[in-house]
């Protein structure tokens, strides 16, 4: 830490640079120890549970990329996951549904239940998992096919619909959902890559809703849209919290404290802090946390 | 010390400098408003129509600073959407200043109601021994700006416990006041308005009290407003 | 001086430098399209007047009298097929120039005519029997190659003697000879005497190999490409298959030719010289450049609309075969292509497997005898007759007319599938 002569104040109440906040300093000081037990502050555990993490572990080869992580996600919340680039929230996000089995150098310890069942059990099958925990990526990614297609394949994909018309109201009603459907409604044959990029993260949010997931993964969904698109998305997590359970992955802090209720905070592939978000983003508990959340070096 | 500046170490590094200018403007206006208060005190005191004068007319230059503090913690909301402890200070900062101006009207107070006593020929003095009551309050605001000035949470809770002592003073003055009025009738101008000084110098307190409170809200993150002193110790030993 | 002052100077510099840069690019490019143009040049002077080919006019009375057939016999086709054509030719050649009394005259003069004109009199009368008639049939028979040479270049060679010129310049007279478009090309399969030979053997010899190697390789080759791509779990092994189709795409193609001859021909004892063994040897050549282009186009398909099927719920299988698969698919096409014109162009390997036998016979299958369109150009570029140099240049001509179709397929089939996204 260095000394910061600028903060000497030479007015009338001739103050020393003593430390403004004595107590969290002081955890700042314990922090050091803390990473090595791997305690998180705050409240990670919470009472009934939809998801539900225990002392997970993540490597990549030999690479660990998560340490020790133990958080809850509560049904119809939306959970926040910020923390710097490369600090494990999207592979943390990744283990939830699975996505990482892709990746043949990755390995998972610890526990992941979603209702009560360990995600990663050999009775737990991925195809089934991603059905219910569904995940909308950074980049919209619509198939280069009709939006109609893009929303009917994963109900196709499941035999969800008996009937043409049982697919067409699928469609319709996540079109709906995602706030999509009064712009398309007029094409829903022309491609899905020709709509613009919100409308196209929207589509992806549609398509991911057409198999009624329980969970929503997040990553990063806004990061390539400009404000006002961030903003329709923001409104629509908003709503789809009524019917969902989600989980986001944000660089924004102002968009984690926007439409979350909760907020973990991961640094160097460890959950910090967790909190409500008001508390995350008015008074946080960890240097750390802190820190990140003032645009201060870590 | 080899701990940071809380307001510093922002990557930002003009953030660093506008919370610091901010902070110290704080101060310099802390520094006016003691000043007008003392003065106040001094002029009732020693009965200075110069030393009332003058409080009753530098007012503005407090008005003044606290438009201008109001405008950058603004700029700041608008521009840096400031979070956690920057959040907490700029918003401390906004009522401590509005705070700070209603102490420079009370300190006004003080000096005008003393240049009509002096047009009266009369003098406080005669009425009640405001003297205690104005070391008091005036000490309660040295160590409200210290608090704030170190982010000293035991000084400000310390300042926030005295706040019985100035009650208990103020009640005793008005009793006095009452008395005196029951007694002699034609005293009642005069002695309303040392009364109503009193009342300022009481106000004072208040307002010190409320920037202790929320020098506590900046450093713990947590409201103390509104409640007992017992309290509000609880509340921060959690 | 200030840096704008700099930045001029040396302004002028970098400026010269492009544009010399620009110079030599045009001239490289220059250079090329010289030489392609010299070439082609070369190949179509040299093939235009294989496209043609001399005619003379011939009078053949068909009656029943002159054919010796009395009019209770049928006319059915042993009847027909046993009248003597060659007779009725050389009759109707006499009666051209009925002075003509010596014997070794008369030989120069049957020589004018190409020795299948009695064929195709033969198979016109058996096809048509009606002609068998009073009225003489008036008959445009082929000249003889070294008479089409002559009549067509206007040059005379050794092998044209004085009396036939004399011959040509009386047909010319009386208007007998003439030039017509060359179907025998295109209709006719390979001959010892070139203006009976065509390219219809070779071309449908290319076909039945090119058939037999895109059945064989772009199944082959799509399912390693998407094996390797997708699921090969990455190890050693997988690492060295991967390096061994790398080097497999640079073998010298007449070592596949080796292998065939080795494997299929004498180890399995499949037939010589047919479509089935070229198309197995072909395919072997082409896989390698098929997997490789096929895992590139595999490759270029984003990865975010893999996790975007995987995040559906959709397994592994289902997110190749349903997205993977259909996005790659003009890049594997165009592989498959380029490595198909690969295979047309080919010689060498169908060489060591027996494909540059002489077949007369046009192929009806993959397992009948046939030779291809490279192969043929080999044979005829050997060939000693005059006619025949023009005979190789109109099948270059062909063959490369196919390759660039398939070329243009090719870029078509890139330009017009390829999504964006």
């Amino acid at each position: 830490m260095s000394i910061n002569t600028s903060a000497k104040i030479s007015q009338p109440f001739q103050a020393n640079t003593e430390p403004m906040l004595e107590e969290t300093s002081n955890k700042a000081t314990t922090k050091s120890s803390d990473n090595k037990s791997d305690i998180t502050i705050g409240e990670n555990i919470i009472e009934n549970p939809k998801f539900s993490t225990r002392n997970v572990d993540v490597f990549y080869d030999d690479k660990q990329a998560i340490f020790n992580a133990s958080l809850d996600i509560g049904r119809n919340e939306v959970i926040a996951l910020i923390g710097p680039s490369g600090c494990g929230k999207s592979t943390f996000l990744r283990t939830l549904n699975r996505m990482n089995d892709t990746i043949p150098s990755c390995r998972i310890s610890g526990e992941i239940t979603l209702d009560g069942e360990n995600i990663y059990d050999k009775k737990m099958d991925p195809v089934l998992l991603r059905a219910r925990v569904g995940m909308v990526f950074q980049k919209a990614n619509p198939f280069p096919k009709s939006i109609y297609d893009n929303v009917a394949y994963g109900p196709r994909l499941h035999g969800l619909a008996r009937t043409n018309s049982e697919l067409d109201e699928i469609v319709i009603t996540s079109l709906e959902k995602a706030g999509l459907f009064n712009e398309v409604k007029d094409r829903l044959t022309a491609p899905g890559t020709g709509l613009s990029g919100g409308q196209q993260q929207r589509l992806c949010i549609a398509r991911t809703i057409s198999v009624s997931p329980e969970v929503i993964l997040m990553d990063e969904p806004a990061s390539a849209l400009d404000p006002i698109a961030t903003a329709i998305i923001e409104e629509l997590i908003d709503e789809l919290r009524v019917n969902f359970t989600i989980a986001i992955v944000t660089h924004s802090m102002q968009q984690a404290a926007r439409v979350s209720q909760r907020t973990a905070y991961f640094h160097m592939g460890k959950i910090i802090e967790v909190g409500n978000t008001s508390q995350i983003f008015t008074n946080p508990r960890h240097q750390l946390t802190e820190n990140y959340i003032t645009g201060k070096f870590g | 010390m080899n701990t940071e500046s809380p307001l510093s170490g922002h990557i930002s590094k003009r953030f660093d400098s506008e919370l610091e200018d901010i902070r110290n403007k704080v101060l310099t206006m802390g520094g006016l408003v003691e000043t007008q208060v003392n003065n106040g005190i001094l002029a009732l005191m020693e009965s200075d129509s110069v030393i009332a004068q003058k409080v009753a007319t530098e007012d503005y230059k407090i008005n003044a600073m606290e438009v201008e503090i109001d405008e950058q913690c603004v700029e700041i909301l608008a521009r840096r959407q400031p979070a956690a402890s920057d959040l907490r200070l700029v918003v401390t900062i906004i009522k401590t200043i509005t705070d700070l101006e209603r102490i420079g009207d009370q300190a006004e107070k003080l000096g005008r109601f003393e240049l009509e006593l002096i047009d009266e020929g009369s003098t406080s003095t005669q009425y009640a021994k405001l003297e205690h009551l104005g070391n008091l309050v005036s000490k309660m605001l040295h160590n409200a700006l210290n608090a704030f000035a170190r982010l000293d949470g035991n000084v400000a809770l310390k300042t926030i416990k005295k706040d019985k002592k100035v009650n208990d003073e103020f009640e005793s003055l008005m009793r006095q006041l009452i008395t005196l009025m029951m007694e002699d009738p034609r005293s009642i101008k005069n002695a309303l308005r040392v009364s109503w000084c009193a009342r300022a110098l009481e106000r004072v307190g208040d307002h010190a009290i409320n920037i202790c409170e929320y020098v506590l809200f900046l450093k713990h993150g947590k409201d103390v407003r509104h409640i007992d002193y017992k309290e509000v110790k609880k509340q921060l030993s959690k | 001086m200030n840096n704008t002052d700099k930045v001029k100077q040396s302004l002028k510099k970098r400026y010269a430098k492009e544009k010399r840069f620009q110079l030599y690019g045009k001239i490289a490019v220059m250079t090329g399209f010289v030489f392609l143009g010299l070439l082609l040049l070369d190949i179509i002077t040299k093939a235009i007047p294989a496209f043609q080919s001399t005619e003379i006019l011939l009078e053949i009375p068909l009656d029943r009298h002159t054919l010796e057939l009395s009019s209770n016999i049928a006319l059915n086709e042993d009847t027909l097929s046993a009248i003597d054509y060659a007779g009725l030719v050389k009759k109707s050649m006499r009666q051209k120039f009925p002075d003509i009394k010596k014997r070794k005259d008369k030989k120069q003069l049957y020589k004018l005519i190409s020795s299948g004109a009695e064929f195709d009199l033969r198979d016109m009368v058996i096809s048509k029997p009606e002609l068998i008639s009073t009225t003489p049939l008036l008959i445009w028979v082929k000249a003889d190659d070294d008479i089409d040479t002559f009549f067509k270049l206007q040059t005379r060679t050794s092998r044209v003697t004085d009396k036939q010129a004399e011959f040509v310049e009386q047909l010319i007279l009386q208007d007998q000879i003439r030039t017509s478009f060359n179907t025998t090309f295109f209709t006719a399969s390979d001959s010892r005497e070139p203006e009976q030979a065509g390219i219809k053997g070779a071309l449908l010899g290319s076909f039945w190999t090119l058939l037999v190697t895109l059945f064989l390789s772009l199944p082959i080759g799509i399912g390693a490409a998407v094996y390797l791509e997708e699921f090969a779990p990455q190890n050693k092994l997988t690492d060295f298959i991967e390096i061994n189709i790398n080097n497999l795409a640079a073998v010298p193609s007449i070592v596949f030719g080796l292998l065939g001859l080795a494997v299929f021909i004498n180890f399995f004892g499949m037939p010589r010289s047919v479509p089935l063994v070229g198309g197995l040897v072909l395919s072997l050549m082409t896989l390698p450049t098929i997997i490789i282009s096929s895992r590139a186009a595999i490759k270029s398909v984003p990865p975010s609309i893999k996790e975007a099927a995987l995040g559906l719920g959709a397994s592994h299988m289902q997110t190749v075969f349903h997205h993977v698969l259909p996005l790659a698919m003009p890049g594997i096409l165009t592989g498959a292509i380029i490595g198909m014109a690969q295979a047309l162009g080919e010689t060498a390997p169908l060489l060591m497997i027996g494909m540059v036998a002489f077949i007369v016979d046009i192929p009806g299958g993959v397992v009948d005898s046939a030779t291809v369109l490279p192969v043929q150009i080999y044979l005829w570029s050997d060939s000693p007759e005059r006619a025949f140099t023009a005979l190789t240049a109109a099948t270059i001509l062909v063959l490369l007319a196919f390759l660039a179709v398939m070329n243009m397929l090719a870029i078509f089939l890139r330009k017009h599938f390829e999504r964006r996204w």
